[in-house]
């Protein structure tokens, strides 16, 4: 993978959780923090991929790392983590895996629909258990006073 | 904390609850601040059962009225600002500051305030389809062009579905199968090579990426109905998705 497609894909991962922020009625600060954490996830996603091939435990990776920055900025900004831990993860949804799941189930090839269809929920799963994981320990954590 | 005033507070903090849900909170935090509220509101014994299909609450107050309430849950969409305003109002509500006046004040500014419009959020379905185009590595500008005029004709459809009593299970489909078909005569015609980036990108922006990722974190936190509720319609809408697709590689006879 050259350079310029690093580049294009960390600016177009900015520029589609932006996208979704709109979608999602993301406001002023908020929208900038999401996009920006949108922007960083792919680009440790891809820099993960120098050391780890397995993109399960990459995504797994990255989910706990967006969700870390959730949680923080959620804090700062004194807002539900949601508003970030969802939407940085945009760029990650394995909607590719899932197209060519339904392509090979299609062309009634059973292999590679197989093969691909588990690989897509491992995806999912990995990143879900990445929010998961770091959402459990944080609510753990004692609250600071409410008011 | 008399009677009729016991009444009004329990409705009004139930509209915040179930504006909540709405909006896409997790059940857990609108459980959390149900009973924070009542708590600060005087009540002594509070239960709440939240789904993401309906709330009941049931207050006791400390001179032995106990009250319950239900409402039940509309359509479940997500919108950020609301759950980052109605969850400051409930903050608020806790701290007990708020007379009942002022709760229902704020409660109607929530309602009333504005969403990016139409044109804002159609536009940005179109942006959402080409950048992912470009993200999937899809490298021609023909093609990078149909995928945002194709994301601009899906965010037309389900903004008009708004105005129009539908199931969202059928939204998505109409909206997979337009833009699938848009696509596949496209290459009928000549103007472009390969598709498989442009359906990607479309797909995107309709995949129920949030509804998947908080039916799983309901269900780890131990709210196993809504989580299984948000679970079986994630997986209907995909599903609904990528019946659009198929249908649409059968109408132009056969795969690849």
């Amino acid at each position: 993978m050259n350079t310029l497609d690093v580049i294009i894909q960390v600016v177009t991962a900015l520029i589609v959780t932006m996208g979704f922020g709109f979608l999602f009625n993301i406001r002023g600060s908020k929208l900038m923090v999401a996009s920006v954490g949108g922007a960083l996830c792919w680009g440790l996603f891809l820099l993960l991929g120098i050391w780890i091939q397995s993109e399960a435990l990459r995504y797994f990776l990255v989910s706990l790392c967006s969700t870390v920055y959730a949680e923080m900025f959620a804090r700062v900004l004194k807002t539900p983590a949601t508003t970030f831990s969802i939407i940085t993860l945009i760029p990650l949804v394995p909607g590719g895996a899932l197209y060519y799941t339904t392509t090979f189930a299609l062309s009634g090839t059973i292999e590679p629909f197989i093969t691909k269809m588990i690989y897509t929920m491992e995806l999912a799963v990995a990143l879900s258990l990445g929010i998961v994981i770091v959402t459990a320990v944080f609510r753990s954590l004692p609250r600071r006073t409410q008011q | 904390m008399e009677n009729p005033e016991t009444y009004k507070v329990l409705s009004c903090i139930l509209e915040i609850l179930k504006m909540m849900i709405e909006s896409g909170a997790e059940i857990y935090r609108v459980e959390e601040s149900a009973i924070r509220m009542f708590k600060a509101r005087g009540a002594k014994k509070v239960d709440v059962y939240a789904t993401t299909s309906n709330i009941i609450v049931s207050i006791e107050t400390s001179d032995g009225v106990i009250k319950t309430h239900t409402r039940r849950i509309g359509s479940i969409t997500t919108d950020i600002e609301r759950i980052h305003k109605l969850n400051a109002l409930a903050r608020d509500i806790s701290s007990g500051q708020l007379t009942l006046y002022q709760i229902k004040q704020r409660i109607h500014t929530i309602q009333v305030a504005p969403t990016y419009s139409r044109f804002v959020t159609i536009l940005f379905y179109g942006v959402i389809a080409g950048a992912f185009y470009l993200f999937f590595n899809g490298r021609n500008w023909v093609e990078f062009l149909c995928s945002f005029g194709i994301g601009l004709v899906t965010g037309v459809l389900s903004k008009a579905a708004d105005h129009i009593r539908i199931n969202k299970f059928w939204i998505k489909f109409i909206c997979s199968f337009i833009a699938c078909m848009i696509a596949f005569s496209l290459r009928r015609f000549g103007v472009i090579e390969s598709i498989d980036y442009i359906i990607i990108a479309n797909i995107m922006t309709l995949i129920p990426g949030i509804g998947l990722t908080n039916s799983l974190r309901d269900l780890f936190v131990g709210d196993s109905i809504s989580g299984i509720l948000r679970l079986i319609e994630a997986m209907m809408l995909a599903l609904a998705i990528a019946c659009g697709y198929i249908i649409t590689s059968f109408v132009f006879g056969g795969v690849m």
